[in-house]
């Protein structure tokens, strides 16, 4: 299996402080990967190093085989990571169709293709099309968020924390999306703070505490690692 | 007082010194949504623009209105080489620091007018102009002109921001920077855009100042305080708001000369400011809270 991520004893964190303490992680092509941990653990912080939007200090970040350590977020957009933020990560004053035309504000050409991509993975939001992204329930919100950075047809996406503020509904959904994505052949690297459902939809997790790697493995596995359920399951 | 003779002297200098307003507060309230500070120099960027124009008229022999596009384009050029020599290197720093350096541009944009072309008033044109009568009420061609010119030029702004690519950047760019930046929107490219769509419309604005008064060194100056009034009456970051906000401040004032002094005029656009502020901070149509 080839691996498009893959992320080596990375250090790093914003300002002078440290948070990522060596963190490795590699994520496979079609392949999902949740990240979880307790509060502070570096979870969203390691995929802002992905992304480009801390100081890496040491360790090195691999796309695909390209070196994308310390580039600038907008070369790590054209190199095909998508990154979807969790909070304020629609534009709430511009429709849904238009969340996605700046989703491929990149792109040039025909873009039918990529329109009916996301409006066949998210048919709610192909009727509720010309709504402002604003207006939207949370979970809908959610979608355009998905779909404005699907609308790049990115190898690695990376979602923090889709489902916080959620109804269990709406996670289900949500989790079912990703696997439909996945499908469609690209990898997913998500931060979790539903761990228990998040480790039983996931190919495989990662554990991180204090800012460094504590588990990996499949999302069976981890599941049934008493360690980990002692640390921050809840039994 | 019959209602012909509100309309005619109160009603309709109103809404032609409102669209003037209109003008301004237009670009006033592109540069707070996208730039997101207090442009103090817009009204001397206006002056800018007038005097331009002037310059088009007593050299090239032609109408102000043909002076109006040269303006407008020498004035988006200007607002683009001021941003570059000035606001660029602040843009990091606190928005307070920018305000303040953009006091500093009005008094060198005005300078630089008195220098080139004096301290007197001027006008583009000589001789006292008839207005036309329409069913009884009284309206001068050029006033007219500065009603239409007014919608025409924003409702061009409307379909440009609506409907083109780079129009929807600047709005994305206003409704969440963070975002528009993850989305590879060029900040730059989105800045000099704006420099030059407010540049433009500052132009504009002066020039039917000066059509319709006379243009003065001080001109600009005097139409900055209704000109945020107005911006902040219809909603920050809202271009229809600012257009309304423009048009009440306007009739405002001048149906003020009805109860007041004429010299309370310019008190109006304050009491407006401060009443909105303390009513409803986010403006008529619902914008951004400052």
């Amino acid at each position: 299996m080839s691996d498009i991520l893959v992320m080596r004893d990375l250090v790093g964190g914003y300002g002078d402080a440290n948070v990522l303490q060596g963190v490795s992680m590699t994520a496979a092509k079609a392949e999902i990967v949740v990240i979880v941990g307790p509060n502070g653990a570096g979870k969203s912080t390691a995929m802002k190093a992905i992304f480009g939007l801390l100081k890496v200090r040491g360790g090195s970040i691999t796309v695909d085989g390209t070196d994308i350590t310390g580039w600038e977020p907008n070369r790590i957009v054209e190199a095909g990571v998508c990154y979807v933020p969790q909070v304020s990560n629609v534009f709430r004053e511009m429709t849904v169709h238009e969340n996605l035309e700046m989703g491929a504000f990149l792109r040039s050409g025909d873009l039918s293709a990529a329109y009916d991509r996301v409006y066949t993975l998210f048919p709610d939001l192909k009727e509720r099309r010309k709504a402002l992204a604003g207006n939207l329930s949370g979970g809908q919100r959610q979608m355009v968020a998905m779909g404005r950075a699907l609308m790049l047809e990115p190898k690695l996406l990376l979602l923090d924390e889709p489902t916080a503020g959620l109804s269990p509904r709406y996670m289900e959904q949500i989790f079912q999306i990703c696997r439909d994505v996945r499908d469609t052949g690209v990898t997913i690297v998500l931060v979790e703070q539903h761990a228990k459902q998040a480790l039983a939809f996931a190919d495989r997790g990662y554990v991180l505490a204090s800012g460094a790697n504590r588990h990996e493995g499949t999302g069976a596995d981890l599941l049934a690692d008493r360690d980990v359920a002692d640390m921050f399951l809840g039994g | 007082m019959g209602a012909l003779e509100i309309i005619n002297f109160y009603l309709v200098p109103g809404i032609v010194i409102g669209s003037i307003y209109a003008l301004g507060a237009v670009g006033i309230t592109l540069v707070f949504a996208i730039l997101r500070y207090a442009h103090l120099a817009h009204g001397d960027l206006a002056t800018l623009g007038a005097f331009l124009a002037l310059g088009a008229v007593t050299l090239g022999g032609v109408s102000p209105y043909v002076a109006l596009p040269v303006a407008m384009v020498l004035t988006a050029a200007a607002a683009v080489m001021i941003d570059k020599a000035f606001y660029a290197y602040l843009r990091e720093r606190p928005k307070i620091v920018t305000v303040m350096a953009s006091l500093g541009v009005a008094l060198m944009v005005r300078a630089v007018v008195q220098v080139v072309w004096g301290v007197d008033s001027e006008t583009y044109t000589r001789g006292i102009v008839r207005p036309d009568v329409w069913f009884g009420i009284r309206i001068r061609d050029r006033e007219l002109i500065t009603i239409l010119a007014m919608i025409g030029l924003v409702l061009a702004l409307h379909v440009f921001l609506q409907q083109s690519k780079w129009g929807k950047a600047m709005r994305a760019m206003s409704d969440n920077p963070d975002l528009a930046l993850l989305s590879g929107v060029d900040n730059k490219k989105v800045v000099m855009l704006t420099w030059i769509i407010v540049g433009g419309l500052c132009a504009a604005a002066g020039v039917f100042l000066g059509l319709n008064y006379e243009l003065k060194a001080m001109m600009g100056w005097t139409m900055l305080l209704p000109m945020f009034a107005a911006a902040i009456l219809g909603g920050v970051g809202r271009v229809e708001g600012a257009v309304l906000g423009g048009l009440i401040v306007g009739i405002a004032e001048e149906m003020s000369t009805l109860f007041l002094p004429t010299e309370y005029k310019a008190a109006t656009a304050f009491a407006i400011l401060l009443l909105m502020l303390l009513v409803r901070p986010t403006g008529l149509l619902k914008g951004k809270v400052l």
